[in-house]
């Protein structure tokens, strides 16, 4: 796709409509894989995103287990259909990376102490990309452990702030992505108010940086209140077994 | 203490139950003198404590529970037992001659007792008798469904071995042995189990299996 001319014009619309606070359309379900212990899917808008828990099993290879807690493996991949250019099969650098920031974040909310010498396996995999996928990739995690049982502190949940054309906008598609000035995705464990991934591409001052991360709280604490209202949906048909 | 939670509400992860910091039971958490949600579930007090009852949850072995395992190891000071899953008991004999004399070879099916488990590992009951499981019908359903396997005071257990006049070791860790008179009957015990698997969370279940058994046997 070439450059726009401009990516928000001047009745502050962006290329696909929106507000410069605006979410895209999300949808979130749960449970919606019957092999793995905990399962999500969520979209933000073309970005569609499904995840996979396993756990607590056993760890491969077993020496990599550790005596006191589990250890938490992550795969965050993109298929090749996600993307229009030709995207490597397997795990790219940027993949492994991604992998990394996202276990990082999901080991902060998780009771790893709860299951010695287990592993929990997360697996995320993009099935259309079109911005923000490793915040939509974390918010989906976050409802997979949840769904699998595995204790938490709390959701996590992330979304990406930008800056196109010198304004701050919230929720980046590819194209404001790929042609703006900044990219910041944000994820954060909204009950304590901790941030729990944090990284930036391109130039902000601090004064945007701090404008940036309040907008990107506002959009998080909208994501928070979908996740809950998607998880109580599909556990409150079911009353739990009987003692 | 103050709650806030209400008897058939469905809790969150991070969700706050209550300000009494020091009465965190299962499934919560205690932070700054508050109690929160770890898992998703009902909360409930117990014993004077905020607890969540999961709807998923792994099975954790605590002490007193009965398990049925697998012997995975002999060792001079003991045995390693399977327990499914990714846990391994361990039965602690410092007798070198008593571990030769109890016969237990790799593979042999026990029925056992957790003394303790924690950091340490799971440690198997010694004293409580070792049953070693000579036959039977193996098989491994979901550790959270043994509770209503069980039934409120054993209901849908003593029933489901009445009606087939089986005798069915239940292991707490999802694992079960079934022995019965003949295969038809052996049969039948398993199909009401993957039954109340399958539908643990409805309700008049117990009679329900109880129809279905009772068909089942009849049709041969």
């Amino acid at each position: 796709m070439e450059k726009p001319e401009r990516l928000i014009d001047e009745n502050g619309r962006r290329v696909d409509g929106r507000r410069f606070d605006e979410l895209r359309p999300i949808k979130m379900e749960i449970g919606v894989l019957d092999k793995s212990d905990g399962s999500a899917y969520v979209e933000f808008g073309g970005t569609k995103v499904i995840a996979a828990v396993f756990g607590p099993r056993e760890a491969h290879p077993r020496h990599l287990a550790l005596p006191d807690r589990a250890i938490l493996n992550c795969r965050y991949h993109m298929t090749s259909f996600s993307v229009e250019e030709r995207k490597p099969l397997g795990m790219t650098r940027r993949e492994v990376e991604l992998s990394k920031v996202i276990r990082e974040a999901l080991e902060t909310v998780t009771f790893l102490e709860e299951f010695p010498r287990a592993s929990i396996d997360v697996y995320i995999e993009v099935i259309q990309a079109d911005g923000g996928t490793r915040t939509t990739g974390l918010t989906a995690a976050s409802l997979a452990l949840a769904d699998a049982g595995i204790p938490m502190a709390d959701l996590i949940a992330a979304v990406a702030v930008g800056k196109v054309n010198g304004q701050l906008v919230l929720d980046l598609c590819d194209i404001e992505d790929k042609y703006g000035e900044a990219d910041m995705p944000v994820a954060m464990a909204p009950r304590f108010n901790s941030i729990v991934l944090l990284q930036l591409n391109g130039r902000m001052t601090p004064d945007e940086f701090r404008r940036g991360l309040a907008l990107a709280q506002k959009g998080i604490s909208e994501i928070y209140k979908l996740q809950r209202e998607a998880l109580k949906k599909k556990f409150s048909s079911i009353p739990p077994t009987e003692t | 203490m103050p709650i806030y939670f209400s008897e058939h509400e469905v809790v969150l992860p991070g969700q706050l139950l209550s300000d009494n910091g020091k009465r965190s039971g299962e499934g919560t958490y205690s932070i700054g003198g508050k109690v929160y949600a770890a898992q998703i579930g009902f909360a409930s007090i117990k014993n004077n404590k905020v607890v969540v009852i999961p709807f998923k949850s792994a099975y954790k072995p605590s002490p007193g529970d009965r398990v049925i395992g697998i012997i995975s190891d002999v060792k001079p000071n003991g045995f390693e037992v399977d327990l499914g899953g990714y846990l391994t008991g361990m039965i602690r004999i410092p007798d070198r001659e008593e571990v030769v004399n109890m016969n237990l070879k790799v593979g042999d099916v026990v029925y056992v007792k957790i003394r303790e488990s924690g950091l340490g590992g799971i440690i198997i009951d010694k004293r409580d008798r070792i049953r070693k499981i000579q036959s039977g019908l193996l098989i491994h359903i979901h550790p959270a469904k043994i509770n209503r396997l069980i039934g409120r005071r054993g209901s849908m257990i003593n029933m489901i071995k009445k009606l087939t006049g089986c005798e069915i070791l239940v292991g707490k860790n999802g694992l079960i042995v079934i022995n019965g008179p003949t295969p038809k009957h052996e049969f039948a015990a398993m199909k009401a189990i993957e039954m109340v698997e399958n539908e643990a969370h409805t309700s008049g279940l117990t009679e329900r299996v109880e129809k279905y058994l009772k068909e089942l046997l009849e049709k041969g």
